[in-house]
């Protein structure tokens, strides 16, 4: 009776193991699948596409999600993640250093890579035997032409329909709502920047190439930060690029400081912003935030 | 009266206490040799093949198969040719099946680091009995082995061995932050260091961090700037620790397409995939080769076997010489104690009695010999087998 006592305990013992080390969770099965996103104007389209269906997510990110490191405390979450959802065109530097399981991650832009846009000036470095070599990349703020938005968009339903198959339907008559706001929001912005197009311009950031070959822009970018004053060699190469480029309106991803701002309009030059909406802003949703651009550079026009 | 003839045999063997225990010892040889190499051979071609069996298919550079498999399955020290990351990529793309990178150049205080993918531990089943898995860069995860006889554990570290003493301008040392234990699965992952495979090409020096020469504090380490090029001098200092703070400054030079593997795990979802994809690398182009580690090892232990069975023809014939010299050694005995004989006889023991003592006599020797043998062979498969499989990896 000991005997089988003990015998018993031990077939116990031997069962909460497996629990413990092998077994799933028992809500595994019941819980939404969990989808990761990289950046907020992904985090918004998986949203609108998927409904309640599934929980999406965008880790807390303090600043630009572009220039996002991993901490060892998101990593748990990343890896658990059902659906990462990523931007692809290189924005997710991330990437290059993180341990992830491939066939969960879906790049929005893999797909149209012919519209991707090549990163001009790179800087190249050399050290060691390998001499020369740079840190080329691509063109990644894809999203601000709004018919690789759509196309991004179209991944995303893609993906989420191979999450939950039996919810396509509801995802692509989603995607479908979606697709005519992205539609609407281009011929928004085609009618403000119509006036724009032989105007030159300057971006604060190289960060509006696809907002510039959408909207035929004649349009140079800089290096420069809404809240650094530039130093005196910038200004020098400032002036030098506004001699062959005369610009009267400077676009930045984010509101300067007064002193930028009252130097450039010392030089007849105007400041405006277009915030990429890279990341979530208390203003509004994607659709607000992008309204707001187009109104800010309508706004300056007068 | 039986239970006196038996006594006085074991008094007998008692008594004759060093003839008794060569006799044991020689019988013992006799049985426990041929039994323990037949069980040693069995259980080690059991333990080999049910790895191999368990790893469908191999891509490798064409060359040795057996050093592939070796390497591939138990991290043999031996490397097979490198093949290109790109050739990953070609297994992906054909649709037929998926791949697990591996990467097992490197060492740690003689554990061998594997490079792979998360793959790797969801195809082997591998659970984590403690920690986390590996998710950054220079992070690693330890086998169970590895844990116990290092002594460490999540929050340690491990650093990469240098491939020579004298090589000083080759692989750096790698510090690693070990992040998660594997729980104990009796295979050859307890004894290895898993990271990602991009780790293992850091330690290589195919990828490095060092700090940003485009920032202003970097001039000192800076030699020229020309034309958007910037070259560094040789006081450029070089992180050989992946951290938090210095993760962003690493990077890889050139595409990784071109970075080596030592094998690809290649997993069709079924037969049909498994076959058309080893015709389609029979006579590929590219020089791989994709091999089934069942088949290779299946030809190793037919060689095995076959040197077994020479090995045990050998062993028989020792016994068949042991058994002449105790036959031998027993008859003398019987001559040497006719006066012993004699007296029993003449205090009234009967010739089965005689013949029972004798008889008793041998039985302990037999029974002695069974019962030793049989231990040591116990001892022989307990031990012996994890010890050849751990020859493997060395």
């Amino acid at each position: 009776m000991r005997r089988l006592t003990l015998l018993l305990l031990l077939i116990l013992l031997g069962a909460c193991k497996e629990q413990v080390t092998g077994g799933s969770r028992p809500d595994d099965h019941a819980a939404k699948p969990q989808v990761l996103t990289s950046n907020y104007p992904l985090y918004y389209f998986t949203s609108e596409i998927a409904g309640d269906v599934v929980d999406v997510q965008m880790p807390e990110i303090d600043g630009d999600p572009a220039m996002w490191v991993p901490g060892a405390a998101d990593i748990p979450q990343l890896q658990a993640a059902d659906l990462i959802v990523i931007n692809g065109a290189g924005y997710e530097s991330w990437l290059a250093y993180t341990s992830l399981d491939n066939d969960r991650l879906l790049d929005t832009t893999k797909d149209i890579q012919d519209l991707l846009l090549p990163i001009e000036n790179v800087t190249l470095h050399q050290h060691g035997p390998e001499g020369e070599h740079s840190h080329k990349g691509t063109a990644f703020t894809t999203w601000l032409d709004p018919r690789i938005a759509v196309e991004q968009a179209r991944a995303i339903a893609r993906g989420l329909s191979v999450l939950v198959p039996a919810q396509a339907e509801a995802f692509k008559s989603r995607l479908v709502l979606l697709e005519q706001r992205l539609v609407e929001l281009d011929r928004s912005f085609e009618q403000v920047f119509s006036n724009l197009k032989d105007q030159p311009l300057v971006f604060s950031h190289p960060v509006y190439q696809y907002l510039q070959k959408r909207y035929g822009l004649n349009a140079r970018s800089v290096h420069w930060e809404p809240d650094t004053e530039p130093g005196v060699k910038e200004w020098v190469d400032f002036q030098n690029l506004l001699r062959a480029h005369p610009a009267k309106l400077m676009i930045w991803e984010g509101q300067p400081s007064p002193v930028i701002i009252e130097r450039l309009q010392d030089q007849g030059i105007q400041s405006v912003v277009f915030n990429p909406v890279a990341n979530q802003d208390a203003a509004g949703d994607y659709f607000v935030l992008m309204s707001a651009n187009a109104g800010r550079i309508l706004g300056s026009k007068k | 009266m039986m239970t006196g003839a038996f006594f006085l045999g074991w008094r007998y063997l008692r008594f004759h206490r060093f003839k008794s225990l060569v006799l044991l010892a020689s019988v013992t040889l006799m049985m426990f040799l041929p039994t323990a190499t037949r069980l040693l051979v069995a259980d080690s071609a059991t333990a080999l093949t049910a790895r191999a069996q368990a790893t469908p298919l191999l891509l490798g550079e064409r060359g040795g198969e057996l050093e592939l498999v070796l390497n591939a399955l138990y991290f043999h020290a031996e490397q097979p040719p490198v093949l290109p990351y790109s050739a990953l990529g070609d297994i992906e793309a054909s649709g037929l099946a998926s791949g697990i990178p591996l990467y097992t150049r490197f060492r740690s205080r003689g554990a061998p680091i594997v490079g792979t993918s998360l793959d790797y531990f969801a195809f082997r089943n591998l659970q984590l009995a403690g920690g986390r898995m590996m998710g950054l860069l220079g992070e690693a995860v330890v086998g169970a082995n590895v844990a116990s006889e290092q002594a460490v554990g999540p929050g340690d570290h491990l650093v990469s061995s240098p491939e020579t003493v004298f090589d000083l301008a080759g692989v750096y040392p790698l510090k690693m932050q070990v992040v998660g234990v594997l729980a104990r699965s009796g295979s050859p992952d307890d004894d290895a260091v898993f990271v990602d495979v991009r780790t293992a090409w850091v330690i290589q020096g195919l990828g490095h961090g060092h700090d940003d020469l485009a920032r202003g504090d970097s001039s000192a380490s800076v030699l020229s700037r020309n034309e958007g090029t910037i070259t560094a001098n040789a006081s450029l200092k070089q992180f050989n620790e992946i951290t938090a703070e210095n993760i962003r400054d690493f990077h890889f030079h050139g595409g990784t397409s071109g970075f080596p593997l030592s094998a690809v795990i290649v997993v069709p979802p079924d037969d049909k995939s498994a076959t058309l994809l080893r015709g389609r690398y029979q006579n590929h182009e590219s020089g791989y080769q994709v091999l089934v580690p069942g088949n290779v090892l299946d030809d190793l232990l037919e060689t095995v076997f076959t040197i077994q069975n020479y090995v045990i023809l050998g062993l028989m014939m020792l016994s068949l010489a042991t058994i002449a010299v105790v036959t031998l050694v027993f008859l003398l005995s019987q001559q040497l104690r006719r006066g012993e004989f004699m007296t029993l006889k003449r205090m009234g023991a009967s010739r089965s009695f005689v013949a029972t003592l004798i008889a008793s006599e041998i039985g302990f020797v037999l029974l002695g010999s069974v019962a030793l043998s049989a231990l040591m062979s116990w001892v022989t498969r307990h031990y012996a087998t994890e010890f050849l499989l751990s020859l493997v990896t060395l």
